[in-house]
């Protein structure tokens, strides 16, 4: 009924139903997505980190740097997206000039500051700082130079001192974990805060963004790990995988189940907005929500991890099923982001109307500058662990040689 | 000094930098007017505030057009200010053979306010420009000063189309308007003063589907006393489209 009125009387193709005029075009786009997706990403991939350092789950010792590496490329391409959507990025400094306490996404700054500053540089710092000593002695050139800057003059690394590195690295670990915690779940804050909206508005939207991120971070190194073992032609550590798609899946089932509490919660509400969340679901989100993020993105790799981990297989089977499932679950989590951000804004206020979300290929907001924003960080990352290396065969082979102190 | 690691110092030199370089940037960067009002400059108040004017004012235009601005205040524009649509004139008004403002004349001027928008209130006069005499200039037919429809419309969906036509394809299409609302005959020529009323009671739905309403037998009855309880039935129901979702 009111898909004729409003399609024929306003010729705007793609509007059904009452929609105020503000809400025609969609104001935050592919690069507002990204963004979330990005941080998600960094929280799990410190997370996952965290468990080697802190819980000392030794297991994961082959990807705790390659973790760490994956945490700060991806940091550093974060804020890009915000950047490139608000243009002016010679501003951006200022919310640390003028902190506006009163503005959840101005606060976000120092967040995400102390996140990189005070957390993942330091850690890595720290934890590298022995390497950067002894790579500075035993490279020429300019690399040598290079690693004796990142030594920032600390050439210390008598047992005392490397006691001192451990220490300090496992510190700032525990403090990592609530920040990596407080850095997504920030962001789902703020999407959860906005109480005008009810697609958004949930308190339990910051819990479920973490949860998404730690199976985001786990999934991404799952795939960075095999790809870079691969083209490294070395043998992939099987139980440091298995671990990893353990964690995984129970990272999912918390995740999937956080999400079907949501769900239910809401029908069993069942406020005003149920209607036309509903259609909005069977709809325009039924590809990105029901298919990819549900089915394609959870219920798949849940399965076929389950079967792969726990059933009789060839390691062959295994590691193609824990990869396609890595991959799966990115699809799967990017739609996460995508179902929060567009689904959010492709109903009316009025709860009587759906506009459309129409993608560009080209320009600022476009489907090309999302692909490059993507792929930046895995550049990054190429570019680090060329610097840094953080494969445990290198690192072992750094610690059988003799001491050079 | 000999008690604090080596690799602590470099770290507390770059922190301690960039504190410093936060507190210099501070003083250096941040305007002294910033905070005073709230948080942006309060000297950009000022500063806006003394940018030349650019629009003279209703009253400036009163001066020497009062004939057109007593045809306006005749009219459905009477609030609408002249530099709305003739555009910014306070150097016409300063030297008025010097500059002389814009004299809109293309549709696009009207369709901003008068182009059909879902969201604009039934009544508010709306066109779909593409139907509405196409490639004609809005003033052959309308004053710009007193816009008055050139004849009273006829039938309801000359103004409330987007209701008829929601109406037209639901169990009601039969239904005329003025079975549920008032409408005095000064609304046709003058709607927004004068309103057509809606209905207040259930008994004008009890008209057609109350048990013992005289109507066709194929109308859903209900019982008034009992049916929805306080709720008075558009509460539930949407007259233009009953059978809707709601």
């Amino acid at each position: 009924m009111f898909d004729i009125i409003a399609s024929a009387a306003a010729n705007l193709p793609g509007i059904t139903g009452y929609i105020y005029p503000n809400e025609y075009e969609l104001q935050w786009g592919l690069l507002i997505i990204i963004y979330p997706y990005l941080t998600g990403l960094v929280a799990g991939a410190f997370i996952l980190a965290s468990l080697e350092r802190v819980f000392n789950v030794s297991v994961l010792k082959p990807v705790y740097r390659l973790s760490l590496l994956t945490a700060l490329s991806f940091m550093i391409i974060a804020p890009l997206p915000l950047l490139a959507h608000l243009g002016h990025p010679e501003r951006a400094l200022e919310m640390f000039l003028t902190p506006h306490t009163a503005s959840a996404m101005a606060m976000f700054g120092f967040v995400y500051a102390w996140y990189l500053m005070v957390v993942l540089l330091l850690e890595i710092w720290f934890d590298y700082r022995q390497d950067f000593v002894r790579w500075s002695r035993e490279k020429t050139g300019l690399v040598k130079y290079v690693y004796l800057a990142l030594t920032l003059g600390a050439t210390d690394i008598s047992d005392k001192a490397l006691a001192f590195d451990e220490k300090i690295g496992r510190v700032i670990t525990i403090i990592g974990i609530p920040s990596a915690f407080l850095l997504h779940g920030y962001v789902g804050f703020i999407f959860g805060s906005i109480k005008a909206n009810p697609w958004w508005s949930s308190v339990l939207i910051p819990i479920v963004f973490l949860f998404s991120a730690i199976v985001s971070g786990i999934a991404l190194v799952i795939v960075i790990y095999m790809v870079s073992t691969m083209f490294r032609l070395k043998r992939l550590d099987m139980r440091c995988l298995n671990k990893l798609a353990e964690l995984l899946l129970y990272a999912m089932i918390v995740d999937f189940s956080l999400e079907l509490l949501d769900f239910i919660h809401r029908l069993y509400e069942s406020e005003e907005s149920i209607h036309i969340l509903s259609e909005m679901i069977s709809s325009r989100l039924f590809v990105s929500l029901i298919i990819s993020q549900i089915f394609l993105g959870t219920v798949i790799p849940m399965v076929s991890i389950s079967i792969a981990r726990f059933g009789k297989f060839p390691a062959e089977m295994r590691r193609l099923s824990y990869f396609i499932a890595a991959l799966l679950v990115q699809v799967g989590i990017f739609s996460t982001r995508w179902n929060v951000v567009i689904g959010g804004q492709l109903f009316s206020k009025s709860l009587r109307g759906l506009t459309v979300y129409k993608l560009d290929l080209f320009g600022l907001e476009g489907l090309l500058m999302g692909v490059g924003l993507l792929l930046l960080p895995f550049l990054i990352l190429w570019g680090m662990t060329k610097l840094l290396p953080p494969w445990p065969d290198v690192e072992e082979a750094a610690e059988a040689r003799p001491a050079l102190t | 000094m000999s008690r604090i690691p080596q690799q602590v110092i470099p770290l507390v030199v770059i922190f301690t930098l960039a504190l410093a370089a936060l507190i210099v940037g501070r003083q250096l960067l941040v305007p002294e007017s910033f905070g005073d009002l709230g948080h942006y400059r309060a000297d950009a108040v000022g500063e806006v505030a003394a940018l030349d004017i650019s629009y003279a004012g209703a009253q400036a235009c009163l001066d020497c057009h009062e004939d057109i601005y007593d045809t306006k205040q005749e009219g459905h524009h009477q609030g609408l200010s002249c530099e709305t649509c003739h555009g910014p004139a306070a150097n016409h008004a300063e030297a008025p053979d010097e500059f002389l403002p814009l004299v809109p004349r293309g549709r696009d001027y009207c369709t901003p306010c008068h182009g059909y928008n879902p969201a604009r209130p039934s009544g508010f006069p709306q066109i779909i420009e593409e139907n509405h005499n196409p490639g004609e200039s809005c003033l052959t037919c309308h004053n710009s000063h007193n816009p008055a429809t050139p004849e009273s419309p006829q039938e309801c969906a000359a103004c409330h189309r987007p209701i008829v036509n929601q109406k037209l394809v639901s169990h009601h299409t039969n239904v005329e308007c003025t079975t549920c609302h008032t409408v005095p005959d000064e609304h046709m020529s003058n709607p927004r003063l004068v309103r057509a009323k809606r209905p207040t009671e259930p008994e004008t739905c009890g008209q057609c589907h109350s048990r013992s309403a005289n109507s066709s037998k194929n109308i859903p009855r209900i019982d008034m006393q009992t049916h929805g309880n306080r709720y008075n039935c558009w509460d539930c129901h949407y007259p233009h489209s009953p059978e809707a979702n709601r």
